[in-house]
């Protein structure tokens, strides 16, 4: 304040303005000087900083009781801590004070409660109060209580890579049973794929047989697992209860309030990584996982300076919410710091095109990790069914799918979900969007696939009504669908061995990949045939599964997988003697498709054997081209050699009089009506109508062209008008 | 006791399926519920479909009594529901199973099962409900009892199993149906990412 009186004066502004104190100086440099020392004069004498210098210069041994210096240096500072919070220097200070045992133990607890930090926490000091655990006779409790505010400001500590660097030397601790548990969440916390060692997924399962299985080695060796599935043979229950405990309260209340004066509208670690609200709140528990925690920012100046101390320091990490825009994170995109909470990335498009560009798997197995806990938690595992419905589930559902549609992949552990939640299923729960989940899982080996997925979806499929049927019917088309787009994109050149997700390291060969293929559309095959048979060949259900055969004929052209599957008969009879045109048009439509890619693979195959195509499916094609040619075009329904026979007597009695004529385009029930019209039209003079002469050479070609003029492209493919 | 009085009473006790005559475009359920607390709303919500006349039968448990036998139309599916919180619902559920004729395993029995995403359920349990459905080759499915879509979804895959069953589906019989959609015991996927 008083600088800018000063600045004002020698700009010769008007001098009435000036304020009493500042009249001694009012000529240009000497004021500057003058107010300069002033301010230093001021800060020597405050009494927070005289504090401060207490703490840091006092000698070991000095006695506590009755020492009214301490006392009081001691009051400011909490006073201080408690309303503003304490800035990084004051704490490194004041950490260093206490766990030093300079003044003994007694002040150690009162110091570690008031250290609320009011930006940053410097990494240092932490590093240092962990040295000092080992040095000095702390008394476990307290010991416990550090270890709980470091899990509390976890972060707002500046930096990780010093601690991680001392992540031996913290694990070492993990064999105290008392402190156990909370060393487990911190190595939680600082575990990286490299930090993974054979002699220290030893030493848990050491202590887990002589602890008994305890939730917090579970949730450890489970991460490790995860990283190193190779080293962890151990398998860890799905049902995992409690989480790490949440051990923030002695800072909770004190830190939000520091945080809110401050202007950071976000509450801070009130929320750990798969924290348990207190037992007193248990019944708000249900949704605790799906509120999604917001990216938090571990400073509030760095903000504006973010950039300045960026390039002055390399060892700096910048956390994920102070990257701003695109070409921040390209900048940074090698000192990205993740937060503790995995789940705040699902909030941010930045983190996500980080996930995206960065190669490190340990971000995404973080993040599946807290996602599968998140989702088993809510979903298989929940205290009541009452709020099941609840506006929080369907956002965090939406949040998951826009996530995902963003990478345009699915998160393992949301697969893994799945495959359980459907055993569970009632298939109206959330439904389209654990529909659209479901076609977003990547492939699945051919050998589990029908236990994972095809035994509960037909359970489900052939109990639910016709609209759950359509759903699922889209469900299938759009998951063949990804899988193929994941075959073209991903196939490696030199054929074989493609891998078909960037990020999980499945690996799959080319013919495991057309198993499971192949398996999934024979699946829906099945469901198709005998589904169209229960709801009495229903045209919406029909024309969703002519989706998907749209999709299965044109498997080799458009996503070059050599594999050719023909529908079942359940689906094409159905089709073909269909009610409506628009479904007959489509089947002809798809029938096309099949031929040019069975030509295409046939002129392939005679240049480079890239596959073969069996007889069989060649044989059966062929059947139902001259199936649908002859019944549609040259009136021998029911011939020798059609798919459908019917015993001469029995077509006699029927009474239908030149039955073999009553499925062509003129008398199929689809195109009745369009015969009609274009007979009127054509003879407009004639009384009674008579169908057969269309069939005549001319009016034939012309009906053809008719009826290709209305749209029926399909059609006109199979058999082009001369 | 005598052999033959035990014949006796088991043939008196026994539902059949094909005791007695259909009636014409109506079918018959017979909700078995030992807490009989989400049979009332499943019954409310079945008889309100209008394309057939849906009889509902309540009952906590079988045998049912011998008194209103011969007023009491010809059932077409038996369902247990079973609250998979509770022992005791299960237990009861498998104790009545025995009053019921051969017949009905047909595809004319189907369990659905509650809570089932519950926390307090045990994993013993679950798997209990599952071998028990399976080996009796019967439908199982899971219900939201507690919110009105999974009620409705829940009288909806019923009404569907239903009509099968009483032979108002002209191209699908009861045994047919229960062979595509009869329980299996699913494999151990826990943590099949791990993997």
């Amino acid at each position: 304040m008083a600088e800018m009186l000063h600045l004002s004066v020698t700009s010769g502004s008007d001098s009435s303005a000036l304020s009493d104190q500042s009249a001694s100086s009012r000529v240009g440099n000497r004021s500057l000087r003058v107010a300069e020392k002033e301010r230093r004069k001021n800060e020597a004498e405050d009494p927070f900083v005289a504090a401060l210098k207490y703490f840091s210069d006092v000698e070991a041994g000095t006695p506590v009781v009755g020492n009214d210096d301490f006392e009081n240096n001691l009051v400011l500072v909490e006073k201080v801590a408690y309303s503003r919070g304490l800035h990084p220097e004051a704490i490194s200070i004041m950490l260093e004070f206490a766990m030093s045992l300079r003044m003994g133990t007694t002040p150690c607890v009162r110091i570690l409660k008031c250290l609320i930090p009011a930006s940053v926490v410097p990494q240092e000091a932490v590093v240092r109060a962990w040295v000092w655990l080992t040095v000095g006779k702390i008394p476990t409790s307290t010991q416990i209580l550090f270890i709980k505010w470091v899990l509390t400001v976890f972060d707002m500590i500046d930096g990780k890579d010093h601690l991680r660097a001392v992540y031996g030397f913290i694990f070492s601790f993990v064999t105290d049973e008392n402190l156990s548990p909370f060393i487990c969440h911190v190595l939680y916390l600082l575990t990286r794929k490299e930090s993974v060692r054979v002699f220290r997924v030893r030493k848990l399962l050491e202590l887990q047989l002589k602890l008994g299985r305890q939730p917090y080695l579970l949730h450890l060796l489970s991460l490790y697992k995860v990283f190193c599935p190779e080293l962890v043979t151990l398998s860890i229950p799905s049902r995992l209860r409690s989480g790490f405990k949440n051990h923030n309260n002695p800072w909770k209340s004190a830190l939000s309030a520091v945080q809110k004066r401050n202007g950071c509208q976000v509450p801070s670690s009130t929320s750990l990584l798969f924290t348990n609200k207190d037992k007193t709140a248990s019944r708000k528990r249900k949704h605790r996982h799906l509120e999604l925690p917001a990216l938090r920012s571990v400073t509030i100046q760095m903000d504006q300076t973010a950039s300045s101390s960026i390039s002055s320091n390399s060892r700096m990490v910048v956390p994920l919410v102070q990257v701003h825009s695109f070409a921040e994170l390209l900048e940074n995109i090698h000192r990205i710091e993740l937060p503790a909470q995995m789940g705040s990335l699902l909030g941010s498009s930045l983190a996500l095109q980080y996930l995206d560009c960065v190669q490190d798997e340990s971000a995404l197995l973080r993040l599946n990790f807290w996602l599968g806990f998140a989702l088993h938690e809510e979903f298989l595992f929940c205290g009541d069914g009452a709020s099941q419905t609840s506006e929080e589930a369907l956002l965090f559902l939406n949040k998951l799918l826009s996530t995902q549609h963003f990478l345009q992949e699915g998160f393992f552990s949301s697969e893994a979900f799945l495959y359980k939640f459907l055993n569970f299923w009632d298939g109206s729960l959330f439904r389209p969007q654990i529909l659209d989940l479901l076609s977003n899982i990547p492939v699945v080996p051919s050998t589990k696939i029908g236990q994972l997925l095809f035994e509960p979806l037909m359970q489900l499929f052939f109990t639910s009504s016709l609209f759950f049927k359509c759903g699922l019917m889209e469900c299938l088309n759009s998951m063949l669908l990804k899988w193929l787009t994941w075959h073209s994109v991903y196939a490696l050149e030199d054929d074989l061995d493609i891998s078909l997700n960037s990020h999980t390291s499945i690996n799959m060969t080319l013919s495991g990949f057309k198993d499971s293929v192949m398996k999934l559309i024979h699946f829906v095959g099945r469901l198709a045939s005998v589904g169209l048979q229960l709801e009495g060949c229903h045209s919406v259900l029909l024309s969703f599964i002519l989706d998907f055969y749209e999709t299965v004929c044109d498997t080799f052209l458009k996503y070059g997988l050599p594999l050719v599957v023909v529908p079942p008969p359940g689906v094409f009879y159905p089709a073909l003697m269909a009610t409506d045109p628009v479904s007959v048009d489509r089947l002809a439509y798809i029938m096309h498709r099949y031929k040019v890619n069975l030509m295409s693979a046939k002129t392939q195959e005679k240049v480079t054997e890239a596959f073969y195509i069996s007889r069989q499916t060649i044989r059966e094609f062929n059947h139902y081209m001259v199936v649908m040619v002859n019944c549609l075009w040259n009136s021998k329904m029911f011939h020798p050699g059609m798919g459908v026979q019917l015993g001469e007597e029995l077509l006699l009695r029927s009474n239908v009089a030149q039955h073999w004529r009553s499925f062509d385009l003129i008398h199929h029930p689809a195109f009745l009506s369009y015969a009609v019209d274009f007979h009127q039209r054509c003879w407009p003079a004639r009384r009674d109508m008579d169908l057969n002469s269309i069939k005549l050479a001319k009016p034939w070609s012309w009906y053809l062209e008719y009826l290709y003029s209305q749209g029926y492209d399909g059609l006109k493919q199979i058999v082009p008008a001369h | 006791m005598k052999v033959g009085d035990l014949s006796v009473y088991i043939d008196m006790s026994l539902l059949k399926p094909f005791s007695k005559l259909p009636a014409l475009n109506a079918a018959t359920i017979l909700l078995v519920e030992r807490e009989e607390r989400f049979q009332q709303n499943l019954a409310d919500a079945l008889v309100g479909d209008t394309t057939v006349t849906v009889n509902v039968r309540l009952a906590k448990s079988l045998p049912l009594p011998m008194d209103n036998e011969e007023s009491r139309p010809r059932i077409d599916l038996v369902v247990f529901i079973i609250n998979l919180t509770s022992e005791l619902s299960l237990k009861s559920a498998e104790a009545s199973l025995k009053y019921l004729d051969p017949g009905y395993f047909l595809g004319k029995v189907c369990f659905l099962a509650t809570n089932a995403r519950n926390t307090s359920v045990p994993t013993e349990r679950l798997d209990a409900m599952r071998k028990l459905a399976a080996s009796l080759h019967c439908p199982l499915l899971f219900a939201e009892d507690q919110t009105p879509d999974g009620v409705n979804s829940a009288t909806e895959r019923l009404l569907t199993v239903l009509k099968v069953a009483a032979g108002l589906v002209p191209t699908a019989t009861a045994l047919y149906l229960s062979s595509l959609t009869r329980c299996t015991i699913p494999p151990d996927i826990d943590q099949p990412s791990f993997e």
